[in-house]
């Protein structure tokens, strides 16, 4: 019996051994995990919800590969994508579309007009995520097979709705409408499944570990043998461990990585490094409501107490721009020509004095724990600040903290909130109209900005986009204007985004239109 | 007392306990100022959007209400719907459970191995370089983060040697091309019930290092734990009776120190566990685990309440009910106790 044990032990660990060995001389390390048809795209969160009518955050990553929606951003300029032609009447307020024919549905459905007036309703009626993009739309009408009609109630530019990343989606209505009403719909597609057109279908979805499609053979654009059978979204949220599984090609793409990581990466002869601007923007919103920046020299002094370049190479490391206006570069509404501020210390100086609050003052500044870029400026602006007298307290919130805090009375709340803008839709009415117009009740509003003479020129500039876009800009332009004379915001800087891929494929181009996308229809091997 | 009177009172003293866990946390985590609401609908809602979700969630009602809900729900065995996931937390965590429940089983199946192994050779050969080694690996896993030890077992088996994979439960190619019927949750269980050999290789292959560096706490404790139950027994006068009859050293050990060694170092085994539980935490981060701590960590950061309280549930049950497992398994193999 006691050897016994002692055997049994020994057994055991002989056999842990040998398997261990077995499989190490097995050669199984040669298997690596991508075959050549296969393409892996390393993602740092989960996906969450799966309905194109109502999704509204990470699954992004997955829709337009499954999807189309009817025009596409592509450079800044909007392509046909599942529409090969539109036009307007003169006041903007019918568009007319002209559908792609012989485009079929993962089912095997055509798609057709009576598909596109089923989802735009569907996403209408459903009235959740970022459906407000339709808010404009009267009715939709169909023409016939391949051409349908919008009716706005009021001038807009509505290709800015039909190439959203969000909401915009064509769904297979023969198909989806057998599953029933749109609660059973949303649950259907929630379970992992797609109704669309595009490249790839669903195959398996596991919302917290991995996300499986393969390639549509009927995909309208057709195939050649470099593209990718299989496209697979694999969910690591550890951003060291993503860094690692790149280099060493156990996935082929990913973002998000560690700043200071990068210059080493681009050294790497197994990746490459992809730094892309995209339509981000990070602002400090002012109190403009609360003392002492409720004082507009107050606010000014800051705005020429930081060192914009400065925040720029010690945040981003250089994988950024520092901003020259409300509104991201590279889109509509931005312009270069405006009174910006810079760097100086002595004005900074001179304009506490002449605002009476020379003495310094403590203020709260909050961020969004979870960024790590956040906490960097926030204390490098309190660095920054002390230098002109004023102390600057910073909190770390989860941003529903931060969040709450801001949209409470703003005599109690924050008095600077740093604060990230990317587009709804690419309209600079989405950036100036949700920071900066008025609000009966805060909402994003977190500088509470209150002046009519703004809200009049941007509201009026939303109408005439439709109609006359220079009209448009120049008034979005006098608007920025008095933005950054009344100064409610420090606009800090615009961060790139930043790509790592294997050298094992190509073609991946960063589109800031449909952030944190990855097309993999654009992919090819490079052997 | 009858045993199994003893059961029941232990099982309604943990429901007791489970409960008040239930109360503060629910308390706690309602009460940090957050918005559920916010959560639930994601980046850039509208008003209404979130006006919306704040009736579905009941947040106008008192926080008594909302409790009272909440509670209402438990006991028909709904832990409610995560705000962050949108998914039934029930769910969720069944499934992430039986991920980190394969990871610790695995792991603690390494720590008695190498730790009862190593210890008691550490007592036989007391103050011989064995011991000594055997001491310096037992404070180093003890001490050492398993952050850190993860890592370097990546770098060396996956890196350096290419022997063992980076990270997660089974590649997805290999899954792919051999989809494994899921009957328990436990892969390398499902992969043998189903014969699906190719997926029961990779699922060992993948759990190797995770589970070694899972197993580093429990193993140096175990190890300390053997090693002076064995020193202290070896000392006994039956032991010393026994080698006056001139019996082999080897039974010795075997048959008569290591029975009357082992008890306590089953208690060690059983309290590791509910620390293998905390200590998956941060291995299923640097694994890729999909397990219940990585689940626990998005729950706590986003302030997702009912995801939290449904891994307290969870963790506290798994801690009342281990040390239940090892009080009546000790009371099995010391008589002592039964009085």
């Amino acid at each position: 019996m006691e050897t016994k044990v002692l055997v049994a032990v020994i057994v055991v660990i002989v056999i842990i051994a040998a398997v261990g060995a077995y499989f190490a001389l097995s050669g199984e390390k040669k298997e690596k995990p991508a075959t050549p048809s296969t393409v892996i795209y390393g993602y740092n969160v989960e996906m969450i919800t799966l309905d194109p009518s109502t999704e509204y955050s990470n699954s992004i990553v997955m829709l337009p590969n499954l999807y189309e929606a009817l025009t596409k951003y592509v450079n800044g300029d909007i392509k046909p994508w599942l529409a090969t032609s539109w036009e307007v009447s003169s006041n903007a307020t019918v568009w007319t579309f002209h559908l792609r024919e012989n485009v079929k549905f993962h089912s095997g459905n055509p798609l057709t007009a009576e598909d596109v007036k089923w989802s735009i309703e569907r996403t209408i009626r459903m009235g959740l995520g970022a459906s407000f993009i339709w808010d404009p739309v009267k009715e939709v009408k169909v023409i016939d097979d391949y051409t349908v009609e919008f009716d706005l109630k009021y001038p807009y530019n509505l290709l800015v709705s039909t190439s959203a990343a969000y909401a915009a989606y064509i769904m297979d209505s023969k198909f989806l409408s057998q599953k029933g009403n749109d609660a059973q719909i949303a649950e259907y597609l929630n379970e992992g499944h797609d109704a669309g057109s595009g490249p790839y279908y669903l195959t398996s979805y596991d919302p917290k570990t991995e996300v499986v499609m393969k390639k549509f053979d009927d995909y309208w654009g057709g195939w050649n043998d470099k593209q990718f059978d299989i496209a697979i979204i694999k969910i690591v949220p550890d951003a060291s461990l993503r860094e690692q599984m790149v280099t060493s090609n156990e996935i082929q793409i990913t973002r998000e990585l560690p700043l200071d990581d990068i210059p080493t990466l681009e050294n790497n002869p197994n990746v490459k490094v992809d730094a892309t601007p995209n339509y981000q923007e990070l602002y400090a919103m002012l109190n403009t409501v609360k003392p002492p920046l409720n004082n507009k020299l107050v606010r000014k002094a800051l705005a020429y107490a930081t060192p914009y370049q400065d925040l720029v190479e010690y945040v981003l490391n250089g994988y950024g721009e520092v901003a020259k206006c409300p509104i991201p570069k590279g889109m509509s509404g931005y312009f270069e020509d405006l009174p910006t501020y810079t760097y100086n210390l002595s004005k900074a100086r001179e304009l506490l004095n002449e605002s009476g609050y020379s003495g310094g003052f403590h203020f709260l500044l909050t961020y969004n724990a979870a960024d790590v870029a956040e906490k960097k400026v926030a204390e490098f602006l309190k660095s920054s600040w002390s230098k002109i007298g004023v102390d600057l307290e910073v909190r770390a919130m989860n941003w529903e903290q931060q969040w709450a805090l801001g949209r409470s009375d703003p005599q109690k709340a924050q008095d600077v909130f740093i604060f990230y803008w990317w587009p709804d839709y690419l309209s600079p009415y989405d950036f100036l109209a949700t920071m900066f117009h008025s609000e009966e009740e805060t909402y994003f509003n977190l500088c509470y900005y209150n002046n009519s003479e703004f809200d009049d020129l941007v509201d009026q500039a939303l109408i005439l986009e439709g109609i006359d876009m220079q009209k448009a800009l120049s008034l979005y332009h006098e608007a920025e204007e008095i933005l950054m004379e009344d100064c409610p915001a420090l606009c800090l800087y615009y961060p790139e985004d930043v790509y790592v891929y294997s050298n094992t494929i190509t073609g991946f181009r960063d589109n800031p239109a449909y952030p944190q996308v990855v097309f993999f229809y654009e992919l090819q091997k490079t052997s | 007392m009858k045993l199994w009177e003893y059961i029941i009172y232990r099982l309604v003293l943990a429901i007791v306990v489970i409960f008040f866990v239930i109360t503060i946390v629910f308390f706690v985590s309602r009460v940090i100022p957050s918005d559920p609401a916010a959560l639930w609908v994601g980046a850039h809602p509208t008003p209404e959007e979130i006006e919306k979700a704040k009736e579905e969630l009941h947040l106008n009602e008192p926080l008594i209400t909302q409790f009272y809900y909440y509670l209402r729900g438990l006991l028909h065995g709904d832990l409610g719907i995560s705000i962050r996931t949108h998914h039934p937390v029930l769910e969720d965590i069944t499934k992430a459970f039986t991920a980190t429940l394969e990871l610790i089983i695995v792991a603690e199946f390494f720590a008695v191995i190498i730790g009862i192994v190593l210890g008691v050779y550490s007592a036989v050969k007391k103050d011989s370089w064995i011991d000594n080694l055997g001491r310096l690996f037992a404070i180093s896993g003890v001490s050492l983060p398993a952050f850190w030890f993860g890592m370097v077992l990546q770098l060396l088996f996956f890196r350096q040697l290419g022997w063992l994979p980076l990270s997660g439960r089974v590649d997805t190619i290999v899954m792919l091309e051999h989809p494994l019927h899921v009957i328990t949750g436990l892969y390398i269980l499902d992969s043998l019930i189903t014969g699906n050999w190719v997926v029961f290789k990779n699922a060992i292959w993948h759990i190797i290092l995770p589970a070694l560096t899972l197993a580093m706490y429990p193993v140096g404790l175990i190890t300390r734990q053997a090693r002076s139950m064995m020193i202290e027994v070896l000392q006994e006068n039956y032991i010393r009776t026994a080698r006056a009859y001139g019996l082999p050293e080897r039974i010795i050990y075997m048959k008569y120190a290591l029975k009357n060694a082992i008890a306590p170092a089953l208690i060690v085994v059983g309290l590791s566990l509910a620390y293998t539980l905390v200590g998956a935490f941060l291995v299923e981060i640097i694994f890729n685990w999909p397990g219940l701590g990585r689940y626990a960590t998005y729950a706590i950061l986003s302030m997702d309440y009912p995801a939290i309280i449904g891994v307290v549930i969870i963790a506290a049950s798994a801690y009342v009910f281990i040390n239940l497992i090892v009080d009546l398994i000790q009371m099995y193999l010391d008589p002592r106790i039964r009085v």
